[in-house]
């Protein structure tokens, strides 16, 4: 059930070096909805739909896991930091209450 | 042409209507959220029972105001080593009076580097918000702060 989603990794600063600490923010295009709204033209619910697990990986080895509840906007941005350890490629895998699984991931370069 | 009385007479109307029309819509059986969690019962199933401290550690960054309650930005900046015997274990953030008091529960781990965690939150209405913070000595610290909501955003 995989569905294409606008996803996004920043990482700040642009450049540099290993074993820096840098920000990581993940952004993605998800209507999160809580299943309590209601359409306001067909006055129907909307049906539950939010990420409930979100897993960043950085070379294997997983760095940060999040419980997710319904609670979180529409269009999350998750961020936090990380630490460089080499060459590599960090992947976030993000889950979905009806099942939807989708992930996402980033080259890392260290200079210097 | 509009006599006066019937200008009136519409107006009582109108305002009837603009009256009962608010109350009607909270009378109506609202939808709870299937995974529903009061504040209490949620700190309880985190801390196993114990009761969180207050800390100055943790640095809790919310709009005292929020305009629109369907994005909140919320910071937690936990003053931390993040070595492997000293770390942050797991950031949550509670919101006391939304259908599900959860937001999130971020596992750390010292792979990190720096105890942080930023995002936005929905909050149904005036409330608080609250970072429970579990170390990895199984030390609960705790840091709230009320927010105000203009509009609420859990619908």
């Amino acid at each position: 059930m995989a569905q294409a989603r606008k996803s996004l990794i920043k990482i700040k600063p642009k450049k540099f070096k290993d074993g820096e600490v840098v920000k990581v923010s993940f952004m993605v295009m998800h209507p999160m909805a809580t299943g309590t709204t209601k359409n306001k033209k067909t006055k129907q619910l909307i049906p539950a739909k939010f990420i409930n697990n979100i897993k960043f990986n950085y070379n294997g080895k997983e760095i940060t896991n999040m419980t997710v509840w319904e609670a979180l906007s529409t269009n999350p941005v998750f961020t936090t930091y990380m630490k460089i350890n080499g060459k590599g490629k960090l992947t976030v895998t993000y889950t979905d209450n009806t099942g939807e699984v989708n992930e996402k991931s980033k080259k890392i370069k260290p200079k210097g | 042409m509009m006599q006066r009385r019937d200008f009136f007479k519409k107006l009582g109307v109108v305002a009837a209507v603009s009256a009962v029309a608010p109350v009607m819509s909270f009378a109506g059986d609202k939808p709870k959220s299937a995974n529903a969690m009061s504040y209490a019962t949620a700190v309880n199933a985190i801390t196993g029972g114990k009761t969180p401290k207050k800390s100055a550690k943790v640095k809790l960054k919310v709009p005292e105001i929020a305009e629109n309650g369907a994005v909140v930005p919320v910071t937690v900046n936990i003053d931390s080593p993040m070595t492997s015997s000293d770390y942050v274990k797991a950031i949550h953030i509670l919101a006391s009076k939304n259908f599900n008091a959860r937001c999130i529960d971020v596992n750390l781990t010292p792979a990190n580097g720096k105890a942080m965690f930023s995002t936005r939150i929905k909050l149904g209405g005036t409330q608080e918000v609250s970072a429970l913070v579990e170390l990895s000595n199984g030390d609960f610290l705790i840091a709230t702060q009320s927010v105000k909501v203009t509009i609420g955003g859990c619908g």
